[in-house]
């Protein structure tokens, strides 16, 4: 494939040329869309499009290796990357980070476009030269061609992106992994520490089906008042302190028209509950 | 492949490499003129095995000698290249190392000096762990219980240092870099570790980490710029090596769309970074949002950095094409110059206020540069060795001011320190007096030298701007030093902390460097025009 | 096919990724919109590649793809420290769980 491809970008065969364009075609569509599309995850996969059309001009212009680092690295892995954040944070988490960037949307737009067609105008002047005739290392010496730059004259920026990928692992690490300082409490401790605190058992569960469905009513104490302890902390807990009604059998218990107003009646099952 | 078939077929393999005609042979490696750069990589890389295998309570006091000791085995070894007479023989203007990846030349060296001394002095403030301006736990979230564990612990994250020098060893390469390949990984190199530094405030954690994200994204964002502007001049030139493309520019006029577009491009993104008008929105948010030692390395030390890159490309690559680029960079100096003055003016936090002065003195050391002369190379650099020292002392001296809740970065809370702590409050002023470009401090021999050099090049017109946007400088500088020493003190105004032997060195080294070069300047001028009395090597 | 036309297409991804960077306000779009930008930076260097004809484009992309997987990481990392301290700080402290 990337063989038949590279075998010219002058003299391109007519098959050759209409791949080209309809990558490109494809290619500005799907970054149009990228910018478009409100959900980051569409952006995510238009931008994958985007990378897969680059990776297959790659093979067109003779670079069957980046090609395919472009596919594995890039799309694979760099880009997955992103799907994985994207996928932790949900979709409506981008909101909150949104005031950080102010951007004059407009004006930007407008300027943007406007060294953009500055760009293409100077771009379409630039006298760029012909393509370089097919030759071994656009195929088969591509790798071996790439390998010999990387290790001679390009070895000192090579050696150090280690330095950048060691940042990049520390940095990762830093800011996502939480050190534990105390020792993690065993089960010994955690129920020495219940004995301690005089409480044994876990805290009572909400009054629930007592006279409502809600987890938000406390249980009440065996002497009728409320017990606070029951409730979850985040909720507010009613501190309706009526004396639970006795409910016999095949009586309706009556509610307060004042908060249950808008409930769903307890269901009948659960009002038998409340007399036991 | 089994048995004894695998090393005969190997050693077959071998024996073909070898003769083949494309056979790599491995280019010369200048160790020893690459040292201090090995060293402070080498040591942040023994830094993070410090933190692999080192028990947590030697990691601070292990990490802060590593790196402190790497940064002075650099500045040494920087000294001993600088003085090595096999370098610089018959007045050779240096040497490219490595395959021509990194110039070492006396311009670079004096920039890699200046940068491995504030970066000293940036790494005494990071280590002061007393009151620690770096979060406990990173990965807590702000308020949280773990985050509360931690700081009773006194848990600090001493990754901190290794990043630093990364860091430092980027910012060390970037002006040396004399390819624009190993430029954009130099400037990696010393962004991401910045980026990352910024987000570990202790206080304010939200604000800090806006901070980081604003400076990661402006960032990327401008280095994609660099990167597009060396695509353009590789397609100009097809090469990345800056003796190339400026050779390529003096024989080939045909084609100058792409050398324009990568002049532009390429400067767009070396203009972030030294935080030139219009390319400044990052600096105050960031300056403030980040931890003040890290403000104060930033402030120092990648703004020399930055300045050694825009030199270097500015002069070897496209040094024959000052007409070209000149004018576009007056307007940028003037309003880099003007707009960090006058919206100096209006500032009401200490962080935000020197963030802008950042930006007003890269405007006057854009005058230097634009002089365009062995004087502006040696005035420009002068003006960033005394803008260094005086940044990270006055940044020092911020830290030491305190309220219960943190440093107290409110000009309000300064007002009256003057009366509660002279000594603090005057060593501040003096920094300011130094920003203002008062007599008898480094600033004004700076500016005096760049403005020199500046009308040495016919370029009077910037010197009228700079010396107008200096006296609004001194305006709002003297505000402060007013506000300080000539108005009540607030009730409960900020602490003044006794400084230890940590901050204590950034400041009296800050303020020593500042009266020293603004006394007896002579030496270090003189070593700058040294320095820039050979042009950096192509 | 002229390397032009792979230029031109080049300069056309790079704006708009850049005019996304200034547009769109999810930092990760905003993000990814950067990383359009470095590949049309390296779409241009493929092709400067082939008109020189010479290999050192094709290793500066390579390079460039080397610095953004590192820049994506340190970016990601940051972004996740942000919405963990903005989202679930409440939640952290508010034990919702008992025993």
């Amino acid at each position: 494939m990337t063989g038949v491809l590279a075998a010219g970008t002058n003299t391109d065969s007519v098959a050759v040329e209409t791949v080209f364009w309809i990558l490109a075609v494809v290619a500005v569509a799907a970054a149009l869309a990228m910018i478009l599309v409100r959900r980051a995850v569409h952006c995510a996969i238009m931008l994958a499009v985007v990378m897969l059309c680059l990776a297959t001009m790659y093979a067109m212009q003779g670079a069957p290796f980046l090609a395919f680092v472009q596919i594995i690295v890039y799309t694979g892995a760099v880009l997955m990357l992103f799907l994985f954040v994207i996928m932790l944070i949900g979709i409506t988490a981008a909101d909150s980070i949104v005031e950080t960037i102010k951007g004059q949307r407009l004006a930007a737009g407008l300027a943007a476009i406007g060294l953009l067609v500055l760009l293409a105008l100077g771009i379409g002047h630039a006298a760029i030269g012909p393509a370089a005739p097919p030759s071994p290392k656009y195929g088969s010496g591509n790798l071996t061609g790439i390998a010999t730059l990387i290790f001679t004259t390009y070895v000192f920026p090579f050696e150090v992106t280690g330095a950048l990928l060691i940042t990049a692992a520390l940095g990762a690490m830093v800011l996502a992994h939480r050190e534990r300082i105390a020792p993690r409490p065993t089960q010994r401790d955690l129920a020495a520490r219940r004995l301690a605190s005089g409480q044994v058992v876990g805290d009572p569960p909400p009054g629930i089906y007592a006279l409502h469905d809600s987890a938000d009513r406390p249980a009440l104490l065996p002497d009728g008042s409320p017990a606070a302890s029951s409730v979850s902390s985040v909720l507010n807990p009613r501190t309706g302190t009526e004396p639970p009604q006795v409910v016999r059998p095949g009586e309706k218990p009556q509610l307060e028209a004042a908060d249950g107003g808008e409930r769903e009646p307890a269901p009948s099952a659960g009002s038998g509950r409340a007399e036991s | 492949m089994t048995g004894t078939a695998a090393p005969a077929a190997l050693a077959a393999h071998a024996t073909l490499a070898a003769s083949a005609p494309g056979a790599i042979s491995a280019p010369p490696i200048e160790y020893s003129q690459l040292g201090p750069m090995l060293v402070v990589f080498g040591a942040a890389i023994v830094g993070v095995l410090v933190e692999a295998f080192a028990p947590r309570p030697a990691r601070r006091g292990t990490q802060l000698a590593l790196s402190l000791g790497g940064l002075a085995a650099a500045f040494v070894w920087t000294v001993v290249i600088a003085a090595s007479r096999q370098v610089f023989a018959n007045g050779s203007p240096g040497h490219t190392a490595i395959g021509g990846a990194v110039g070492v030349d006396r311009p670079t060296l004096f920039i890699q000096g200046t940068i491995v001394v504030l970066a000293f002095i940036s790494v005494l403030l990071i280590g002061d762990t007393r009151f620690s301006p770096f979060v406990a736990q990173a990965a807590a979230p702000p308020g949280a219980t773990a985050e509360q564990e931690g700081l009773a612990a006194g848990a600090m994250h001493t990754e901190i240092f290794p990043l630093t020098l990364f860091a430092v060893g980027g910012m060390m390469l970037f002006p040396a870099a004399n390819d624009l390949l190993t430029m954009f990984v130099a400037l990696e190199v010393l962004s991401l570790p910045l980026y990352l530094l910024c987000g570990l405030a202790r206080r304010r954690r939200l604000l800090s980490h806006e901070a980081a994200m604003k400076y990661f994204l402006l960032g990327a964002f401008s280095s994609a710029f660099f990167l597009f502007g060396i695509a353009m001049l590789y397609g100009f030139s097809g090469s990345v090596s800056l003796a190339a493309i400026a050779s390529t520019a003096a024989s080939n006029t045909s084609n100058s769309t792409l050398l324009f577009a990568g002049i532009a491009l390429t400067g767009l993104g070396l203009l972030f970074k030294i935080g030139a008008v219009p390319f400044h929105s990052w600096k105050p948010d960031v300056y403030q949002g980040a931890p003040t030692p890290v403000t104060a390395l930033m402030a120092s030390c990648t703004v020399v950095s930055a300045f050694g890159a825009l030199l270097r490309v500015f002069y070897v690559a496209f040094g024959n094409l000052t007409w070209d680029w000149r004018p576009a960079l007056w307007v940028i100096a003037v309003l880099t110059m003007v707009v960090g003055a006058v919206i100096a003016i209006t500032q009401t936090d200490v962080k935000r206020l020197l963030a802008y002065s950042s930006i007003a003195h890269a405007g006057f050391v854009l005058t230097g540069v634009l002089a365009v002369s062995t004087a502006g190379l040696s005035s420009a650099l002068f003006y960033l060795v005394a803008y260094g020292f005086t940044t990270v002392g006055a940044f020092a001296v911020i830290t030491l001011v305190r309220d219960p809740g943190g440093e107290a970065d409110h000009l309000s809370r300064w007002a009256g320190l003057g009366r509660r702590s002279p000594v603090v409050a005057g060593i501040f002023a003096f920094f300011l007096l130094a920003f203002a470009g008062i007599p008898l401090t480094s600033g004004f021999t700076g500016k005096f030298a760049v403005f020199q050099a500046a009308i040495a090049s016919g370029e009077t017109a910037l010197v009228i701007v700079g010396v107008l946007s200096s006296a609004i400088a001194a305006f709002f500088y003297v505000r402060v030093i007013v506000l300080m020493f000539f108005s009540d003190p607030v009730p409960d105004g900020p602490e003044v902390v006794l400084p230890n032997v940590f901050s204590g060195t950034a400041v009296g080294v800050g303020a020593a460097v500042t009266l020293l070069l603004g006394i007896a300047p002579q030496p270090v001028l003189s070593l700058a025009s040294h320095a820039a009395n050979q042009l950096f090597v192509g | 096919m002229s390397p032009v036309h792979y230029v031109a297409l080049s300069v056309i991804l790079f704006m708009i990724g850049g005019v996304g960077v200034l547009v769109r306000r999810n930092a990760i779009v905003v993000f990814m919109c950067v990383e359009l930008m470095l590949n049309a930076c390296n779409l241009a260097f493929v092709a400067f590649a082939r008109v020189h004809d010479n290999l050192d484009g094709q290793v500066i992309a390579f390079f460039v793809m080397v610095v953004a997987a590192a820049e994506v990481v340190v970016g990601l990392a940051i972004l996740m420290a942000i919405y963990r301290a903005r989202r679930s700080a409440s939640v952290d402290d508010a034990s919702l769980l008992k025993y």
